[in-house]
């Protein structure tokens, strides 16, 4: 463990919760308060869960027990907060943004402001995609803030996320110079539509899929033309899976070949939009038999300059920097866990 | 190698091609607008016949939202998978430099062509010129 302490690691996934809904509630007026419940999956449970780990009557919601057991023990040098709301999944709109608002003022308050002395913590703006110019005006109330460094978009959706509506999102994000980090959440909950062809009857079959969700916006954001419309926009998949990349990008850049003309609007290879736009966070890395496997097809997709760090903690996915990760080569090692996410950030 | 007469000019009318096989590779002959244009009757991407494809134009590009029709009739598309090429210059549209087809010079000369080998099968009632690819 001694040498881990040397290494720089950016975790960029990493969950905090409020103790209780108070906490949230001390930020929201009527009729809100009144009506606030932590919304909770309770549609899709994993059957078992992390006891093991200790961490507290809410995962997440410790900052003393996640220093220790995350940034102290192995040496992180800025972990990026996502709060989990399942905000999309309510059908008032007025309701989801102002949950949204006070999920976003109570992370100021707490992990980037009381909990944050040293600045090691960085926060996400979680928005309401269903109603795009609040998202936008939510955007605009936090981008000058020193710790909020990327928009909080859940995959959870009833339409994909290249189309036009979602614009507003899109330019203020741009303009603000902020990336906006497409993570699993509501999908299939409340007034959103399933990612899968139907519901799925297990939790095996749900969490596999969060990365046909991140599949599916990919593809729509790409041949929208979001990145020609806002060329200086960046997304990260975060926790979508990673090595589904290359047979996706292949197939769409074959295909365009011949598509071109109805998307006049992509001029490049759709591929050449992924590489300058998109990041992939590492968790959950899809882990073949030989790990040799693993490492030939994150070299076809360039994951040396792609892929970010993130353990997931403290959720039951959680994984740690050391086992996460096959041996990756030795140039790759101290982008993936640290350089490029600080220069995707500007850390 | 060399030059070959393929038609008369009478025989390729404005907006017609014509395919022949020349030192044993087909070869599609067009003419767009009075210009003369000769490809390769092969797609670079699985060997279909080119030249039997749709001449259109193409969307241009353009920003998004924005449809832009243009270079009407110089664009041909490969009859299997719809690849675009620049009948101009054999060009794709969507790799110029990377995927093309062959091009070939083709010309038109007054009065028969005592050289080339195909002249009999193509000599008729000629009054304006020869159309010839050099291969």
């Amino acid at each position: 463990m001694t040498n881990n302490l040397t290494r720089q690691i950016i975790d960029c996934d990493v969950h905090v919760y409020p103790r209780n809904a108070d906490e949230i509630k001390a930020y929201l007026d009527q009729p809100w308060k009144h009506r606030f419940n932590i919304r909770k999956n309770s549609y899709y449970k994993k059957p078992s869960s992390p006891v093991a780990l200790q961490l507290g009557d809410v995962p997440g919601s410790d900052p003393d027990l996640l220093r220790e057991q995350l940034i102290k023990r192995w040496g992180i040098a800025h972990v990026i907060l996502f709060t989990q709301g399942h905000i999309t999944a309510n059908h008032d709109p007025d309701y989801s943004n102002a949950v949204a608002r006070a999920y976003n003022t109570w992370l100021s308050e707490t992990w980037l402001g009381q909990y944050n002395p040293d600045g090691v913590f960085k926060g996400s703006i979680v928005i309401n995609h269903h109603d795009p110019t609040a998202s936008a005006a939510e955007i605009d109330r936090w981008a000058g803030h020193p710790h909020m460094i990327q928009v909080q978009m859940d995959t959870g959706a009833r339409a994909p996320f290249g189309q036009r509506q979602y614009q507003p999102i899109y330019e203020a994000a741009e303009r603000n110079g902020l990336p906006i980090a497409l993570h699993p959440g509501g999908e299939s909950m409340g007034i959103n539509k399933p990612t899968w062809l139907g519901l799925p009857s297990h939790y095996t079959e749900y969490y596999t899929g969060f990365s046909f969700a991140m599949q599916s916006h990919l593809v729509s954001i790409l041949t929208e033309g979001i990145f020609e419309r806002f060329p200086k926009l960046k997304i990260v998949i975060a926790e979508g899976g990673v090595t589904w990349l290359p047979s996706l990008i292949w197939r769409l850049d074959q295909e365009w070949k011949a598509l071109r003309s109805e998307v006049p609007w992509m001029k490049r290879f759709p591929s050449e939009y992924v590489r300058d736009h998109v990041r992939f966070t590492t968790q959950p890395m899809e882990r073949p038999e030989h790990d040799e496997d693993l490492l030939s097809v994150l070299e076809m997709m360039d994951a040396e300059n792609l892929l970010m760090f993130s353990s997931d903690y403290p959720d039951s996915d959680f994984v740690s920097p050391d086992d996460s990760l096959p041996q990756l080569p030795t140039t790759w090692q101290t982008k993936v866990m640290y350089d490029n996410a600080r220069n995707w950030y500007s850390l | 190698m060399g030059r070959h007469r393929v038609c008369s000019v009478q025989e390729l009318p404005q907006g017609e091609r014509i395919i022949v096989k020349l030192d044993g590779r087909s070869i599609g002959v067009f003419n767009i607008k009075g210009e003369l244009y000769a490809l390769r009757n092969s797609c670079p991407h699985q060997g279909a016949e080119l030249c039997k494809g749709k001449l259109q134009g193409m969307m241009m590009p353009s920003q998004p939202g924005e449809y832009v029709y243009g270079r009407d009739g110089e664009i041909l598309r490969c009859p299997w998978h719809g690849w675009e090429f620049d009948i101009t210059n054999g060009k794709s549209v969507f790799d110029p430099f990377k995927c093309l087809v062959k091009t070939y010079d083709v010309e038109v000369v007054e009065g028969p062509e005592e050289d080339s080998p195909n002249v009999e099968t193509y000599l008729v009632d000629v009054e304006h010129g020869f159309i010839v690819v050099t291969v």
